[in-house]
Order: structure tokens, then C-alpha cells, then sequence
């Protein structure tokens, strides 16, 4: 990871399994990226947004005891970019969110960092 | 008077004269210039003639001198009368009176100038018969003229054995030639104007002028290509006699007559050939005759009441009532029946009959037809048997059967189409809006565009969609019809059927969902292994090791996989999760004590909990109790938290003498630290005692898996 793409951006993530959770962390996290919350369910939007900018948010689609697409809908309502990890196909996504940026697992960590940082690029 | 040389003697002579019964005078003729007969001079006339035209004392006179108006009629015919020497006989109305008088001028020899005898005799009453004959002679042949039938006076002529061989037209009226053809007969014979004449016409007329008997006979002229019938009598007072005939052209009515009955024999055989049964019955129509046709009952014979004796006992009461309300209707009747035959064969019968009326309009017969229709009966029984089975088919298989007739509109439904419509059955009048109103709104356009393109086609119209009943559950249809055409090619008909598939739609759906599960399990379950290879990497210098620890972790995660397998959907029991996984690390029972109550664990929670003995039997066997003459106890308990049952298990080993402690946060102290916490939002303490290892799980008990899980 010579290459931080994800320099200074601030991000979270959503992902139910705890070793994913891990691995992502420290993928992005050598990408260069701030991960500022990483959780199993899904977090407090707002409480993390009081705690400072938030610029991408990668997510899992199942949560074991729910899906995320509540929480991605949530994010598109106040302009947060996020990128889908899920082993789910594509055409699992609900008509609202069809489109968004997906990524399936498993997932290179290369992958994940490319997903991650071409969000931000379009964003801005 | 001086030139009357002669005067009559008054004698004999003249006494005989005057008593003549005729009335009588004598006239002398009176010579003029060249010898001519200027006139005549009476020289007597007797007393008759005196009564009769009151001729009396005209001695002297002349006939120009007594008749100056009728003398010179007469002139010529005394000069005849002299001349020729013969009498000279005239009949001529009277001059004065309405008499015809009979003159007969009788020449005398009576010296070198002669004299003529004129004798007049009243002819008025002779000659009135015979006018009034001559009258009705011409009335007669007017009569005769007039009438349509041919009449003719013939004489027969005779061959010489005496039988007649030809005849005479004496007489024929007009119509002769309208009946014969024969032209202008009168004076000819027959076979002269019809050489080819047959025979008979000759002999028999032949034998009535012999016999004179009359005859009346109708006969065929060939040659003349004619049928006459004919009247032939005598006339006349001894034979033999002529005939007279009266005739009538009778070829057309002949033809007809042949015509008819040529007619009646093809009926008689059209009865006689046919395979119904032709019958007539009396006015009450109880008792029947076979006048015709097949013997469909046997064989009838003799009048016989027909209900009581074909017509099986549980049909009798309709036949009568039907056959009595035609009697009373005076109207014909058709029956339906089953009949006993006299062979004992049950047939099915199809009665008409007619009432045939008198001239005051009552039944005098009935006239019928009886057809064996036992064949269509059958096969009529068969379709609504196979109709029948249909229908129960369809209710059974609940098939909803449509049959649309495009060109009037109207639909029918199966009771079970309505039913999956939403309807009640008969609810409604079925038509393709109120069908298309049911439609779920998305698939409207659909429905409309898949029907248009079947009945231009002709291919099977095949479809499936969601049909919305009011206030019910959206039904997933398939439909299957078929269009059905004239012979010119344009839609009339379609008959269709529809089956409800809601329950495969949700298979399928179910299906697919299962599919997206298992790509999901198989996809985490992947990352999981990469994460564990990863995390196992830096606590192991060598790769034995390594391998050792990566493989023992990757059993162990594929025991819960097959312990869930096993039991899909289901919790696992905590108990027998632990047992097995001390048995798997050849933990001897004297070495553990497990106790604990039934707990039924999350298939998510089983997954870590086997993870986790698996890690700390692995590192017991290694580094502490197990590897030694240690003990094992492994209990657990649950508690009410925040109105959650929570389960608290403690794992601590009790070691003999203190071994090595192993301080490192290796793979089993991070999955009881951190990914307790993190995935079931619990606690997870890992410490190292003199005594060994002490290890304490707490974590709320989730009845929540997968949505594969949940949905089993």
C-alpha cells in the first residue's frame, strides 16, 4: 500500500463480522483513510456526523439480524458516499438503491480501496 | 168473255170438279203478240178453293186481272208447268193471310192451247213443324258447337262377318277437332283421315249399332297419341243404328293420374324404405298401426295401445301427458322415449305425429313418424358424462375454463373463474372489461397486447399475471387460450383456462432468495477464511504450526456449518456443542466437569462458541490443564438483563503446577475480546491465573439468525 489513495479521508464502516471488520480496518487504514467508527449494527448517523466530516462509508449489506439499506438510504439523504460490500448479488438491492456502488465478496483489498477512492473522486 | 171457246160442260165433269176435297181452278193461257203468254184466264174453280183463299166467280177474269200484285210471280212457273208438260209444285206464303200454301200447276192437255190445273193446299201447320225442327236442329248444333266435349254422329261400316271396321262422320260439332285433331270429318271415313286407327274404336261402336246398348268406356288411341274417354249411344229406330258419341280428351287427366300414382307408389317405397317407423293412430291416440317403414318396435301388427306396451313404465306418465295436451291443443307433439321392444331391447325413441282434422276440425287420425335416436342418446350421455368429468376435473384441478365469443362479447366463466376472480359464482355478468378491471394495473397492458397478438396468430395465447379481488391477496395467474375462426379467417371464439400459481410464484421467489443465501454464506464464509489466515499468520514462526492452527480452525468452523446443516434453521443446544468439541480434542471425562442448563444457542452464536472452545482446548492441550494431570470446568448460567436473558459461561482450568504463560493476544483471546463484543453485543474476559486459564463469556441470547434462517 505505498500508494495512500484513501490519505485523510475520514471514513466508517458497517460490517457485521468482526474479522471483515478487522480486515477492512486495516485495509483502509494502510490505505492512508481515518476510520472513525466501525460497527456490527448500524450506528448513530447523526452522533458521528457532530463528531466531525464523514467521507465515505463502506457497508455491508447483511447485518445478521437486519439488512443496511435503511441506513444507506440515510446516508444518500445527507449526501455521505458509500460503497456496498456484500456476498449478496446485485440484484438483491431494492429499486431505489439499484446503481450503487457495489462491490462483492470476497473482495481484494486493492479492490476495496479503489471502490472507496473513486467515490471520493466523483464526489468531488 | 168471247175468246172462251170451251165452256165447261156442267155435267159429270163439272160435279166431280166442284167435289174435289183440294181446292182446285183451271187457267188457260192467253197468247199475246209473237206468241207469247201475256196471262192467264180462269176457266173454273171449284168451292174449295173459293173457302180457301176466296177465290170465287172468277170465270172470265185473268190471273193479272184477279192478282195484280202477285200474277207476275206466278208467270213463270204456269209457263213451266206448261212447256215442260209435268207439275210444278211451289210453296209460298199467302198474299192476304199468314199461310203458307203447297201450289201444285198440273198441265192439261186440253186442245192445241192446253190448260193448267192449279190445286193449293193450306201447308201453314206442315210448314210450321218443320221450321220449329229446323229451329232446333240449328239450336242443337249450337248446342253442340258449344260444349267442350267432342261429339260426332257416326255410321259404322261394316266388314263382311259383320263386325264394324270403319266409320262415318255423319255430324261433328266444333269441339271434334279441339279433342281429335281430326279437321273437316263430316262425310269421311275414319280411316281415311287416320289410317292408323286402332281396331277396337271400329268393333266397339260397331257392336252398339248392332246391339244398340250404349257403352261407356275410356280408352288409349295410340296413333293418336290421346286418351279419350268416351259416351257412345245409339240413334236412329232399328239397327243398325247410328251412333252418336260424346267424347273428352282425357290425356292430361290421364297423365295426371299416372303422374299420382307413379307419386304415391315412390311415397308408398319412400314409406316402406324408411328407417323410422311411419304409424297412424286413432282420434285418441292411444292405439297405433304401423303403416310403413322400419319395425324399430317389432312387429306391431294389429291397432294396439303403443304407451302401455312399448313405452317403459318410468316414461309412461310424460308420454301421456304430452300426447293429452296435444289431443286437447289439436296440435302435433314430439316425444323423447324410452321403449321396451317385443325383442326386450330398450331403445330410445324420438315420436312427432300430426293430428289430421275433419272437415268440423276434429281429430279424425293422427299420422306419425317414430325415429330410433337410441345411438344419439347414447352419444349425448357420453358428452355430458364427458362433460361432467370436465367439470369435476376442472373444480378438482382448480382450472378456471373462459370461453369468450369475440363477436357478440359474451363470456362465460367456470364457477371456478369466478371464484379466482373474487367473485361469488353468478355474482356477476362476465364480459372481457369487467375481466380486464381485475388486471392487476402493471400487467393491463400486457394482458391486452398478448390477446391482440394470439387472435392475429392464431397461436396459443399463453400468460401469466396478477389478478387484484378487491379487499383480497394479489393471485399470480397462469393462462393458457386458444382463438378459434370462421371459415374466412376472422376470430369468433376463445376458449381459454387459467390455473392459480400464486404458490410457485412464492416458490420461486423463496428459491431465488435461497440461492442469493447460499452465494452469501459461501461468499462471507470465504472472507472469514481469508480473515482467519491472515489473523493466524503472526503468532506462528514456523508453517507447520501455522498450518496445524489454521487447519484445526477451519474444522472447526466447518463442525458448526455441519451442525447447522443438520439441523437447519434450529438452534443448537449448548450442552452438546461443548461435549462434542472436547470429545473432537480427545478430552477425557474424569478431566472436565460441564454443567449448565439447556440453552439453545443463535446458529451465529454457536458459531463463536464452538470457535472458542475449539481455541482454548487447542491452547489447554498445548500450554496448560489439558497438556498436563489437569481439570477442566466448564459451567454456565443464564440471567434476566434489561428484560433479555443473557447467558454467562465461564471456562477455568486448574493445572497442578504453574505453566508457561502465554501473554500474547493471540487468536482465541481476540476472538473471546473482541469479537464477542463486536458480533453479539456481549462481554468476552480472557485472563491468566497461577492456576490457569480463566475465561468469561457473556452475551444476550438472540432467537435472530440469517434471514435464511429466520424465513425456515
Amino acid at each position: 500500500m505505498t500508494e495512500r489513495l484513501l490519505s485523510g479521508r475520514r471514513i466508517i464502516i458497517l460490517e457485521d463480522d468482526y474479522y471483515q471488520a478487522h480486515d477492512s480496518k486495516n485495509t483502509l487504514e494502510d490505505a492512508g483513510a481515518k476510520v472513525i467508527s466501525v460497527t456490527a449494527t448500524v450506528p448513530d448517523l447523526k452522533a458521528l456526523m457532530a463528531n466531525g466530516r464523514i467521507d465515505a462509508v463502506l457497508i455491508d449489506i447483511n447485518l445478521g439480524h437486519s439488512t443496511s439499506f435503511d441506513f444507506a438510504r440515510e446516508l444518500s439523504r445527507n449526501a455521505i458516499p458509500f460503497l456496498f460490500l456484500t456476498g449478496y448479488d446485485v440484484g438483491m438491492l431494492p429499486e431505489d438503491l439499484v446503481g450503487s456502488p457495489y462491490i462483492s465478496k470476497p473482495a481484494d483489498r486493492s479492490k476495496i480501496v479503489a471502490g472507496l477512492a473513486s467515490l471520493n473522486a466523483s464526489q468531488t | 168473255m168471247a175468246d172462251n171457246p170451251h165452256p165447261l160442260d156442267q155435267t159429270l165433269f163439272a160435279a166431280a170438279f166442284q167435289a174435289l176435297p183440294e181446292a182446285a181452278c183451271i187457267l188457260e193461257p192467253m197468247y199475246g203478240a209473237g206468241r207469247a203468254i201475256a196471262d192467264w184466264r180462269y176457266i173454273s174453280a171449284n168451292e174449295r178453293i173459293g173457302e180457301l183463299i176466296g177465290l170465287r166467280d172468277v170465270e172470265g177474269q185473268t190471273l193479272r186481272g184477279r192478282w195484280p200484285d202477285i200474277a207476275a210471280d206466278w208467270m213463270s212457273e204456269f209457263a213451266e208447268a206448261l212447256a215442260t208438260g209435268a207439275a210444278v209444285t211451289v210453296v209460298r206464303p199467302g198474299s192476304q193471310h199468314d199461310k203458307i200454301y203447297e201450289t201444285t200447276l198440273t198441265p192439261l192437255p186440253l186442245g192445241a192451247r192446253g190448260a193448267v190445273l192449279v190445286t193449293i193446299r193450306d201447308a201453314s201447320s206442315e210448314h210450321s213443324a218443320r221450321e220449329k225442327r229446323r229451329q232446333a236442329d240449328a239450336r242443337y248444333k249450337l248446342l253442340f258447337d258449344a260444349i267442350d266435349e267432342g261429339f260426332c254422329i257416326i255410321e259404322v261400316i261394316f266388314d263382311e262377318n259383320g263386325k264394324g271396321y270403319d266409320y262415318r262422320f255423319l255430324e261433328a260439332n266444333e269441339a271434334l277437332v279441339g279433342q281429335t285433331g281430326i279437321k273437316d270429318p263430316i262425310g269421311k271415313a275414319m280411316r281415311s283421315l287416320e289410317p292408323e286407327i286402332e281396331d277396337h274404336w271400329a268393333e266397339t261402336y260397331g257392336r252398339i249399332a248392332q246391339t244398340g246398348v250404349p257403352e261407356r268406356f275410356e280408352s288409349e288411341s295410340p296413333a293418336m297419341n290421346r286418351w279419350f274417354d268416351v259416351f257412345a249411344f245409339p240413334i236412329g229406330d232399328a239397327a243398325p243404328y247410328n251412333v252418336g258419341v260424346l267424347f273428352e280428351d282425357a290425356s292430361a287427366r290421364k297423365r295426371m293420374e299416372n303422374e299420382l300414382r307413379h307419386s304415391e307408389n315412390r311415397l308408398q317405397s319412400l314409406i316402406e324404405a324408411s328407417s323410422d317407423l311411419i304409424f297412424r293412430m286413432n282420434p285418441q291416440a292411444t292405439l297405433m298401426e304401423q303403416v310403413g317403414g322400419d319395425s324399430l318396435l317389432g312387429d306391431v301388427g294389429e291397432e294396439s295401445n303403443w304407451i302401455e306396451r312399448f313405452v317403459l313404465e318410468s316414461d309412461r306418465a310424460m308420454v301421456q301427458a304430452v300426447v293429452d295436451d296435444a289431443i286437447v291443443r289439436r296440435a302435433p307433439f314430439h316425444v323423447d322415449t324410452r321403449v321396451r321392444t317385443d325383442d326386450g331391447v330398450i331403445r330410445w325413441l324420438s315420436s312427432r305425429a300430426i293430428p289430421v282434422l275433419g272437415d268440423d276440425g276434429a281429430i279424425t287420425e293422427w299420422f306419425g313418424m317414430a325415429t330410433d335416436i337410441t345411438a344419439r342418446r347414447s352419444a349425448e350421455q357420453q358428452i355430458a358424462h364427458g362433460a361432467e368429468v370436465l367439470l369435476v376435473a376442472t373444480e378438482i384441478g382448480k382450472v378456471a375454463v373462459w370461453d369468450w365469443n369475440v363477436e357478440t362479447g359474451d363470456l362465460i366463466w367456470s364457477d371456478e373463474h369466478f371464484r379466482m376472480e373474487g367473485y361469488e359464482v353468478g355474482e356477476v355478468v362476465p364480459t372481457y372489461d369487467l375481466w380486464a378491471e381485475r388486471v392487476h394495473l402493471e400487467d393491463r397492458e400486457a394482458c391486452d397486447i398478448k390477446i391482440a397478438a394470439a387472435m392475429e396468430s392464431g397461436e396459443d395465447y399463453v400468460n401469466e399475471y396478477r389478478i387484484c379481488p378487491p379487499g383480497g391477496e394479489v393471485r399470480w395467474v397462469s393462462a393458457r387460450g386458444r382463438f378459434l375462426y370462421d371459415e374466412e379467417g376472422k376470430p369468433v371464439r376463445m376458449l381459454g383456462a387459467m390455473i392459480d400459481i400464486t404458490q410457485r410464484r412464492r416458490e420461486e421467489e423463496w428459491q431465488r432468495l435461497l440461492v442469493a443465501e447460499l452465494q452469501h454464506r459461501v461468499r462471507n464464509l470465504i472472507g472469514m477464511v481469508r480473515s482467519v489466515a491472515r489473523l493466524s499468520a503472526p503468532s506462528h514462526r514456523n508453517v507447520d504450526d501455522y498450518v496445524d492452527h489454521l487447519i484445526g480452525r477451519l474444522q472447526a468452523m466447518g463442525r458448526t456449518q455441519s451442525t447447522l446443516t443438520r439441523s437447519p434453521g434450529r438452534s443448537v443446544d449448548l450442552g452438546e456443542l461443548v461435549r462434542e468439541e472436547l470429545v473432537v480434542h480427545a478430552v477425557q471425562p474424569d478431566m472436565c466437569h460441564v454443567d449448565g442448563p439447556e440453552v439453545a444457542l443463535s446458529p451465529h452464536a454457536a458459531e463463536i462458541v464452538t470457535l472458542a472452545i475449539h481455541e482454548l482446548a487447542t491452547n489447554s492441550v498445548k500450554y496448560g490443564a489439558l497438556g498436563d494431570s489437569g481439570h477442566i470446568r466448564i459451567v454456565w448460567s443464564t440471567e434476566e438483563r434489561d428484560g433479555k436473558p443473557w447467558l454467562s459461561l465461564r471456562w477455568q482450568e486448574t493445572a497442578p503446577r504453574g505453566k508457561t504463560k502465554n501473554k500474547r493476544k493471540g487468536f482465541g483471546r481476540r476472538l473471546i475480546e473482541e469479537r464477542v463484543p463486536y458480533e453479539l453485543d456481549g462481554k468476552g474476559s480472557f485472563s491468566v491465573h497461577d492456576t490457569g486459564v480463566l475465561v468469561q463469556l457473556e452475551f444476550p441470547l438472540s432467537d435472530n439468525g440469517s434471514i435464511l434462517d429466520s424465513r425456515a
